[in-house]
Parts: structure tokens; sequence; C-alpha cells
């Protein structure tokens, strides 16, 4: 009985572990993909075909090429939340910790930003609510939770309204597909960019709460 | 610098004169006043007031002028759009005493190029955007590691993250290397350096309606050695490199000190000098300084000044934050961005000009004719010669003499902003490109000095620096 348990367990962890290794092959081979021939050019068939799988086989991993694109992005900015949120004891201003947060989570994802620039256009919504079908809302809203609580630890404990959500999404998209594209020295523009928007965004909080 | 204090530099007659429209004057009141009760972009009033007081005054004393001449003798039908220009130069001017960076010195520059029609000026400089706001430490680690490879905290024993000083587009941050000296670390804001030359494009498109006008080679000149000069200044290998040689110039001796460049820890947009400790102009006067010790360091101030331009390399922007009164009577010289270096032909006409200011005023129809472009046959021959005499006379007064110098002589510094307004209005401003700087920087000397009530025998400077000017290339 007991053989018979760790035989099951073992098959589970087998299969677990090829499905793992079969997704990281997709991620991969999209990778090689996107960058070799651009993001528009690349189908899913294609993608199989270079993960060395059926394309029947790539839609149980992932529904659409943007499905992918999605799942790096979301890894990169997990990762940055991670580190962001180890920081949380260092006392910086609020344009300064949210910058820290958006450059860390760009910074993750430097070596795939050429596709990462139109993927964006499919994968995010404009809108800042819930959009169907886009690969991108999980991210989206994993994103904003964590803007809003870094906004409510500065102080502006009635939250985010509809509108100061909404700026902050169409500045951080500005950003991103700015920075996908930028070709200055160290990404040098994105910087002031992100900096000058954050600002901005930090401005319209105050007036919002009627500071002087 | 306050704002009364900022009042009183606009010359009394041509300012009662000018803003004898009381709203315009209840304008300029209200626009310094708003300056000065405004949280600087450094945190800092008093930084943001000595970094831009010497070309407040300049630039106070030119709007003075222009807003005269929009008003004197106008027909009641077009002082309306008179009043809106005033409105756009007042304008200008708030945006120029509260912004730092390209900006500023673009306006700064504008009184130097009175052969552009003021209101055009005023609105082409209202389109420029260059404002480098304060930099938060997340991006002041990013901009090292976009030098350096490096984070600042892997770099440095020790880094301040809140800056002590504003800087040319950038801010200035203590630091500690690992060996243990202390240092200032000069930190560009990102990306502001590559929008100089796109602006001065759009800059010359904007002015191509004056190429007409028969000033437009002198003015476009003027320009273009304004955009080099600028983007000279934001080069921080170029302004290790004028800290290096001007280091050279001067001995323990002179009590003049130049901090040392850490050329391992600087870089395109991050300078890292030796860190001097002392008082900026306002706060050593604050200590109610005796006569001597405002003598001394007027001398000292005097010396590096002149000995620079014996160097080819006048110091071109001589205003209080870049002067430091050290405890131990030595004088700190900083910040070297805008230095200029002369090239072969500027020698040779510095020289030439130099002789005929101290040894042989016949020389003066071939200065004319070299700097200016204008011989003696000309037309506008006797104005150009009149404006040079004058100038001459304004430059030369604290030397013909031996003795000291009263360089708070409230009536020789307004002489020479007289002179300049008049220069300005007369628009006898043709003249070499380096001249656009050199006024700048003798303007910059001399008002340091008035501020400083400095009693200096310039006299026996310039007989001991003189001949250091180099004769033969």
């Amino acid at each position: 009985m007991k053989a018979l348990f760790y035989e099951r367990a073992h098959i589970m962890r087998i299969t677990a572990e090829a499905k793992f290794e079969t997704r990281q092959r997709i991620v991969s081979a999209a990778i090689r993909l996107f960058s070799a021939v651009g993001w528009h050019d690349a189908t899913t068939r294609a993608i199989a075909a270079k993960a060395g799988i059926a394309t029947g086989t790539l839609f149980n991993y992932f529904p659409t090429k943007e499905a992918i694109a999605a799942e790096l992005i979301a890894e990169a900015m997990q990762r940055a939340s991670e580190s962001f949120s180890a920081k949380e004891g260092e006392e910086l201003p609020l344009d300064a910790d949210l910058f820290t947060l958006v450059w860390s989570g760009l910074s993750n994802l430097r070596e795939y930003r050429k596709f990462l620039g139109p993927a964006a256009e499919t994968i995010f919504s404009p809108l800042a609510r819930p959009s169907p079908n886009s690969a991108g809302d999980a991210i989206r809203i994993d994103h904003l939770e964590l803007v809003e609580a870094t906004v409510d630890r500065h102080g502006f404990r009635d939250g985010l309204s509809l509108v100061a959500v909404q700026l902050y999404w169409t500045l951080y998209l500005g950003v991103f597909a700015f920075w996908a594209a930028d070709d200055s020295p160290g990404q040098e523009d994105t910087l002031a960019l992100l900096d000058r928007s954050l600002k901005l965004f930090v401005a319209s909080l105050r007036t919002d709460r009627g500071d002087e | 610098m306050n704002v009364s204090e900022l009042l009183a530099a606009l010359p009394d007659d041509e300012a009662q004169a000018a803003l004898d429209s009381e709203w315009a004057r209840a304008r300029l009141r209200e626009i310094l006043a708003d300056l000065a009760s405004r949280p600087a972009p450094a945190g800092s009033l008093h930084r943001l007031w000595t970094l831009s007081e010497i070309s407040a005054q300049i630039a106070l004393a030119y709007l003075a002028w222009w807003v005269r001449q929009w008003f004197s003798g106008a027909e009641a039908s077009k002082r309306r759009l008179m009043e809106t220009n005033l409105r756009a130069a007042l304008k200008l001017f708030h945006r120029l005493g509260y912004l730092r960076g390209a900006m500023t010195k673009l306006g700064q520059a504008a009184g130097n190029l009175p052969g552009v029609l003021p209101q055009q000026a005023a609105e082409i400089l209202d389109r420029l955007h260059c404002e480098a706001p304060p930099m938060h430490y997340p991006l002041i680690r990013e901009v090292v590691r976009n030098e350096f490879g490096k984070r600042a905290e892997e770099m440095f024993g020790s880094f301040e993250k809140k800056a002590f000083a504003a800087a040319s587009l950038g801010q200035v941050h203590r630091a500690r290397l690992k060996s243990g000296e202390a240092v200032a670390v000069k930190i560009q804001y990102p990306g502001i350096a590559r929008t100089i030359d796109a602006d001065f494009r759009n800059l010359s498109a904007l002015l191509l309606p004056l190429r007409l006008d028969q000033e437009w080679d002198a003015v476009k000149s003027h320009f273009e050695e304004v955009r080099r000069m600028l983007n000279q200044e934001v080069d921080y290998v170029q302004e290790a490199e004028s800290t290096r040689l001007a280091g050279e110039l001067f001995r323990p001796g002179d009590g003049i000190v130049v901090p040392r460049v850490y050329a391992e820890y600087s870089g395109k947009r991050v300078l890292t000098t030796e860190y001097l400790q002392g008082l900026h102009l306002t706060d050593y006067l604050a200590t109610n300084p005796p006569q001597a010790s405002r003598n001394a360091f007027g001398t000292k101030m005097y010396i590096a000044w002149m000995r620079m331009y014996c160097a080819y390399m006048p110091y071109a922007d001589p205003h209080p934050g870049n002067y430091l009164f050290m405890n131990d009577g030595r004088l700190g010289l900083l910040d070297f961005g805008c230095v200029q270096r002369y090239g072969p032909e500027e020698r040779e006409i510095m020289r030439l000009a130099d002789r005929m200011a101290n040894d042989d005023s016949s020389l003066m129809p071939e200065v004319i004719r070299r700097v200016c472009g204008v011989s003696e046959g000309d037309a506008e021959y006797p104005e150009y010669l009149k404006m040079m005499k004058e100038s001459c006379d304004w430059m030369m007064e604290p030397v013909v003499r031996p003795g000291p110098f009263d360089f708070g002589n409230e009536s020789h510094f307004q002489r020479g902003m007289d002179w300049f307004v008049r220069v300005n209005r007369q628009r006898t401003t043709r003249s070499k490109p380096m001249y656009v700087y050199w006024n700048r920087s003798v303007f910059g000397i001399k008002a340091m000095l008035f501020r400083l009530r400095a009693q200096v025998d310039a006299h026996e400077v310039v007989r001991q620096e003189r001949p250091k000017i180099k004769r033969e290339e």
C-alpha cells in the first residue's frame, strides 16, 4: 500500500516536472521566435514547431501568444514586487517608491523589450477596469493593488479614485510603450519620462486631497 | 538677494520710466514676491537666488529697457499689443527665476542677444522646456548605474541621498570614497543634455523670419556660441578637463583652491570632485566680516578671474554659487562647466584687445574691425567707436590707477549696467561670439565684488598677472 502511494507520487511528480519542462520549452521557443521575426510574424504554429511540440499541445498550455508574453511580464513584475516589498523599510517619497517599483519591473524585462512593445498593445487594455479576454488583466490587477497599497502607506488613506487609477494606468502604459522603443543611452529618456509621469500622478493625488 | 534688492538693481531712471504703467510694476512685484515665497525646486530659496542673482540683475535691467521701449511714444492702437507682449515677457521672467538648466541659461543669454526682437525671443524661449526637476535617490541610483555599471552604494563608501546643492541641470551629493576622502558628486538629470541640440534646431527654425535683419549673422553666431557652451556645460568629461586645467594654474601660496577631480568616479553625466568646506557669499556676509577679510577674498577672486583669462580660459560664470569662503582664508572655486576655451583666432583677438586696453589705444579701430566687423569708413563706425571707448573706460577704471579700487562703489557698477542697457538699445552689439560669454564673465565678477564690497588693488593684480598671457602659441 505504502509502496503504491510512493509510486503514484513519483509518477505525479514526473508528470508535473514534464509539464513544467514543456511550458518552459514553449516560453523559451517563443522568446527566440519573437526576437528573431518580431511579435507580429511569430505564429503559435511556428512557436510550437520551434519548441518541438504539436500546435494542439501548445494550446494546452497557452491559449494565445499573448498569454505567453503575459506570463513573461507577470513573472518579471512578480520579482519586482517581491524585491520592492522587501525594501519597505526604506523611507522614500511616494514618487520615488513608485519609481522603484516600475523601473525594477521594466529592468527585469529589458532583454525582451523589442517585442514587448507591440505585444503590450494587445496584452494590455488601455482601460484600468477589467476587460474580457485580456491576457494582461491579472498583471494589471496585481500591479494596481500594489500601487494602491503603496499610496495608502504614504498617507493617502481614502484609496485611489477611479480617475486616479485610470490616470496611473494611462501613464504606466505610456511609459511602457515608450520604454520598449527607447534607444537613448541607458534608456535615460525613459528614466526621465517615468520620473515626470510619477511626479504628475502624485501631484494629482495631492490636488485631489486638497494639499497646498 | 531679496526682492527689494532685486528691484533696487533696476537702473532707477530707466526703471521708473519703463515701469510707469502701474499695473506692470505691480505685476513685477507680484512675480518677485511669488518667486520668493514658492518652494524652490532644490528645496532652498537661498540657493535659487544665489544661482541666478547676477543674471537676474542683468535681466531686470534689460527688461526695464525693453518695457520702456514698448511704452515710449507708442500709439494708443499699439498699446494693447504691447501690453500682451509685456505679459509674455513677465511670464518669461517669472519662469527664468524659477527654473534652472538650459532654459535659464538661454534666458540669461537673451540679454546678450539684443539683435533678436524681444517679443519674438520671449515667445521662442517660452516654448522651450528644459527644466531639471530635483532627483530622488532611486533615479540617482539609475543615473550612476548607467554611467558606471554599478550602484552608488557599491561605488562609494557612503553616499548622502539628499542633495546639498543644485547644479547645472542636476544636483550635488556629498559622499565618501572607500579610501575615506570626502567628495562632492554632481549628477545630471537623465536625457536633458541631448535635448539642447534639438531645442536649438527648433529655435533656428523659429528664427528664420529674422534672416533678413541686418544683424542676423551676428545673432546666429551668438546663438551658436550659446549652443556650443551649453553642450560643453552638460558634458562633465569636458568640465573635468577644465577643472584639471584650472587647478594647474594655482599654487598653494595663492590661497585659491580648485577641487581635485576623481576621474575614475566621473563620466559624462556624473562628476566627482574633492569636497570643499566653506561658506557661500550670503552666509559669509551674514558673519559681518571685517573689511580686511572682504578685501582679501575679493583680491583672490580677482586674481583667479584674471589668471584664467590670461590662460585663455575665462571663467564665464562667476556667480555666488561658484565661490566658497573657506575658514582658513582660502577661496574655493567650484563648477568649471562654463569655462570658455579660446582657440587660436580668439587668443589673437584677446591679445589685441588686451594691448588696446592696457598699452595702446590707437589699436581701437583694428579691434573694432576684428571684433565687430565694422571699419572706419562704415556708417555705424562712430557708434561702435563710442561703445568701445565707453566699454574700455568702464572695464579699465579699476585698473588704471595704483592702489585699492572700491568695487563696492555703486556708481561704478551702475555705469556698467547703464552702458549695457544703452548698447542694447542702440543695437551696437555686433561682435565675435566669444563676447557673449565674456560680457557675462565681466558683469559676473564685478557683481560679485560689488556685493562683497571689496577693495582690490586691481592695478597690481593686472600688473602681476598680465605677463602670464602667452604671447606666442
